[in-house]
């Protein structure tokens, strides 16, 4: 299928985003767009190439800009054009490239974009109804906004660390660069309640998002628990502030692990009468309180159970119960998992240098106007011909003119 | 309708009804909420969401008061309807009719019987956008399975990402805290709704748009999942960090988050800690090899950060452009003078004579700017008003209570 006619129905279909973004966040915003169907062009440097070109997972572990799993899975059905922005030449093929497109997106430190020439005022002067969105650290004012931050630094900075731990242990980390990834989906939902206001309007604005303010947008419980009671959350593993119990059991296997809730009475009698028969009448079980006052005693009985099962029998048995319990899934389980298989979940699409490889789709379904991922993510400059040649409306003449210049690079 | 949002928000004059419970739904419809649609929200008689039990309260257990309802549901208006009931589902069948998006997170093998079939609904209004959230989507064999958000955590391959480390490789993967998998299914099903409704805007044609947390969960993994089809390696919790330093430190007076990606960062912190002899063994040479042998960095960097306040060492990191964290408490936020300056927290009536301070705008719209413009719905606040609109009677009004079909 011709690229034209894979995205003529998705949702944004006709729209060009000019994607200045790098590293997760900014990408995993554009890659929503791009889900639903825009045109994004990640602009992108020969020579300081996007950090997750750069890292593993690479096949045979051979590194290569364009052999990262990492950069793979979060830029897939975009379009990369490479340009030396040190290069005035270069720079003009920027501008031309906001002037013919809709959505402007970057996720530079505050400052860094407009130092570059490119603040909303200019974007403004070049498309007048063009849509902005700076996804930075700090946001764009305030007094630390020049600060620099990536993901992982998020999960400590927006105060996810402080109440995320075993209890009595130190602060720990969400196990991805939480941050990103909130402030990406965060970021494509002002994109899209913005494109509406310029259906309606004709006016395109500036979306100033700080990835502190967006991550911190996920943890109200605990800000709440400190502004309504004057005291944040202790640190208490998995453990829930009322349900018990509420954890990850160790089972038969080498680091093998199963997830088990129950958050009523009726779910925990089920649960313990699947278990110990002696279990549904102990009284330091009775009632929601009792169980959460004795969880660390649950938590042993139902140890004792799940560490003599694979994960696989422990969801089966309790579900048959009407018990909430699942596997602790790792990439293998998820690669090889039937449920997403049979959903067509995956995308397994041709890429000229690491071949055919599973990444993960898109986790949402359009059922009216479908979207699929249309290609796999651009090798480095892939598209650059395309976009001066389809896009932009260069001449042979100055394309060959621009690359002898170094401008393309 | 009153209090809905004015030209001036970007998604003024779009109707949303939300029949949902606890965080995906609440969140997702909250989102579209704050940029100004009208989102009526769905309650039980007698029940309401569970969100209302879970606090935290200001002063003892009031569901009125909880501080997650208060927080899911800013800007939205509460009717209390039984959709259980013949006559339950006759008032959403109603007032899908008046929507533009209809958003659940219903099991799926309820959808039907509490009236919230897409194509009921889209037979009734063509232009009606239905987004369903559920645990495993709307097919597939674990469809019916039953879920709380630590299990979905589990299933989506985040949790094994988590824990384990400094001497607690015995300890069971971790969550990160509060209910996570129901905020990136809200998040997902804000994306999704919103991109059907722009298709819609220019079609007429709406849409069932189905979202499965597992699937959104699975979507963050970061590089952990393609290690296994690039190089047939599991990433586990228990394992090396891809690259380092990218971890925790204590300091005279708390945690801080040491963080260098690139190595200009690296560089310049070698600097800033007076380029000590250590930092120049080959084993610390780059990224890559700084994770190999991570044991032995850690020990210099703790001797490092051992002689510094968090604030103090935070300060001077990024004076130098180094994209170091302080692990914030939750009065560390409060107090922040960035987040002050910025006008971050908003302060709202919780309806029962105070105010409670949540978190504010997670974007800031140059022209259309996120808002509060009411406090969350008591439970039924808003149902007599609503029931006339859609062209209910007083005396029905009156009678659909009396039978407990509505409050």
């Amino acid at each position: 299928m011709s690229a034209a006619a894979s995205v003529k129905n998705k949702p944004l279909a006709g729209l060009r985003v000019a994607d200045f973004t790098w590293v997760w966040a900014g990408p995993f915003c554009s890659l929503q767009l791009a889900h639903l169907g825009a045109e994004v062009i990640r602009v992108e440097s020969a020579s300081r190439t996007c950090v997750t070109r750069l890292l593993p997972p690479w096949p045979d572990g051979q590194p290569g800009p364009n052999r990262s799993g990492y950069f793979n899975q979060y830029n897939q059905g975009k379009r990369s054009l490479t340009l030396n922005l040190k290069d005035e030449q270069a720079m003009e093929v920027a501008r031309d490239l906001i002037r013919q497109s809709d959505i402007v997106v970057e996720n530079f430190a505050a400052g860094v974009f407009e130092r570059m020439g490119f603040g909303y005022e200019a974007c403004r002067a070049l498309k007048p109804d063009v849509i902005m969105i700076a996804l930075s650290g700090y946001g764009a004012t305030g007094p630390d906004s020049e600060y620099v931050s990536y993901g992982p630094a998020q999960v400590p900075l927006s105060g996810f660390s402080s109440v995320t731990g075993y209890r009595g242990w130190r602060p720990m980390h969400i196990g991805v660069s939480y941050g990103d990834p909130t402030a990406g989906l965060q970021g494509a939902t002002a994109v899209l309640a913005a494109l509406i206001h310029r259906r309606r309007t004709g006016a395109g604005q500036f979306i100033d998002l700080s990835q502190w303010e967006s991550t911190m947008a996920l943890l109200p419980e605990a800000i709440l628990a400190q502004t309504m009671t004057g005291r944040a959350p202790e640190r208490d593993g998995n453990h829930d502030a009322i349900w018990a119990p509420h954890g990850i059991y160790r089972c038969a296997g080498e680091d093998r692990w199963v997830s088990i809730v129950a958050a009523s009475d009726a779910e925990w009698r089920a649960l313990a009468a699947v278990i110990d028969p002696a279990l549904p009448g102990d009284a330091r079980f009775a009632t929601a309180t009792t169980r959460k006052q004795n969880e660390d005693d649950l938590d042993t009985a139902i140890t004792a159970w799940t560490v003599e099962r694979r994960p696989a029998e422990v969801r089966d048995r309790l579900q048959a119960a009407g018990v909430a319990a699942f596997p602790v899934m790792n990439a293998k389980d998820l690669h090889d998992d039937p449920h997403l298989g049979s959903r067509d979940y995956f995308v397994e699409l041709p890429h000229p240098e690491v071949g055919t490889r599973r990444h993960m789709g898109i986790p949402f379904r359009l059922h009216g106007t479908p979207v699929e991922v249309w290609r796999a993510a651009p090798c480095l400059g892939e598209d650059t011909d395309y976009v001066l040649r389809d896009v932009l409306g260069y001449d042979a003449e100055r394309i060959a003119a621009l690359r002898s210049a170094g401008a393309l690079s | 309708m009153s209090g809905d949002g004015s030209a001036a928000d970007a998604l003024a004059g779009i109707r949303v009804v939300e029949c949902g419970d606890f965080v995906s739904s609440s969140f997702a419809a909250k989102q579209l909420a704050d940029l100004g649609a009208e989102v009526i929200k769905i309650e039980t008689p007698g029940v309401g969401d569970t969100a209302r039990r879970r606090g935290p309260y200001a002063a003892g257990v009031d569901p009125e008061r909880s501080g997650l309802f208060l927080y899911l549901n800013t800007n939205k208006h509460g009717v209390a309807v039984d959709l259980a009931r013949a006559e339950g589902r006759e008032i959403l069948a109603r007032l899908a009719r008046t929507a533009d998006l209809v958003i659940h997170n219903v099991a799926p093998g309820a959808i039907a019987e509490l009236g919230l079939d897409d194509r009921q609904l889209r037979a009734a209004k063509p232009e009606l956008v239905v987004t369903s959230i559920s645990p495993f989507g709307l097919d597939g064999p674990h469809r019916d399975l039953r879920m709380h958000d630590l299990n979905l955590w589990a299933a989506g391959g985040v949790a094994t990402l988590n824990g384990g480390g400094h001497g607690s490789d015995d300890m069971p993967p971790l969550k990160g805290f509060g209910q996570q998998a129901g905020y990136q299914a809200g998040l997902n099903a804000a994306v999704a709704s919103l991109g059907a409704l722009y298709a819609a805007l220019g079609s007429g044609e709406g849409q069932l748009v189905e979202v499965s947390i597992q699937e959104c969960l699975t979507s963050i993994l970061e590089m952990a999942y393609e290690f296994y089809p690039y190089m047939g390696l599991v990433a586990s919790r228990l394992g090396m960090k891809p690259i380092q330093p990218l971890d925790f430190l204590e300091c005279k007076d708390g945690w801080i988050f040491i963080c260098c990606v690139e190595e200009h960062q690296w560089q310049r912190f070698v600097e800033l800690a007076g380029s000590p002899e250590w930092a120049t063994m080959d084993l610390f040479e780059n990224r890559l090899s700084r994770a190999a042998n991570w044991d032995a960095l850690q020990i210099f960097l703790s001797e490092y950060a051992a002689e510094h306040t968090v604030a103090g060492l935070y300060a001077k990191a990024q004076a130098r452009r180094i994209p170091f964290a302080p692990v914030s408490t939750m009065g560390d936020l409060l107090g922040s003078e960035h987040l002050k300056t910025r006008g971050f927290f908003a302060t709202l009536d919780d309806g029962a004579g105070g105010s409670v301070v949540m978190p504010g705008a997670p974007y800031r719209h140059g022209t259309t700017p996120w808002r509060i413009r009411k406090r969350a719905p008591r439970l039924g606040e808003d149902t007599d008003r609503v029931l006339t609109e859609l062209g209910y009677a007083a005396e029905q009004v009156a009678q659909l209570r009396a039978a407990g079909v509505v409050a």
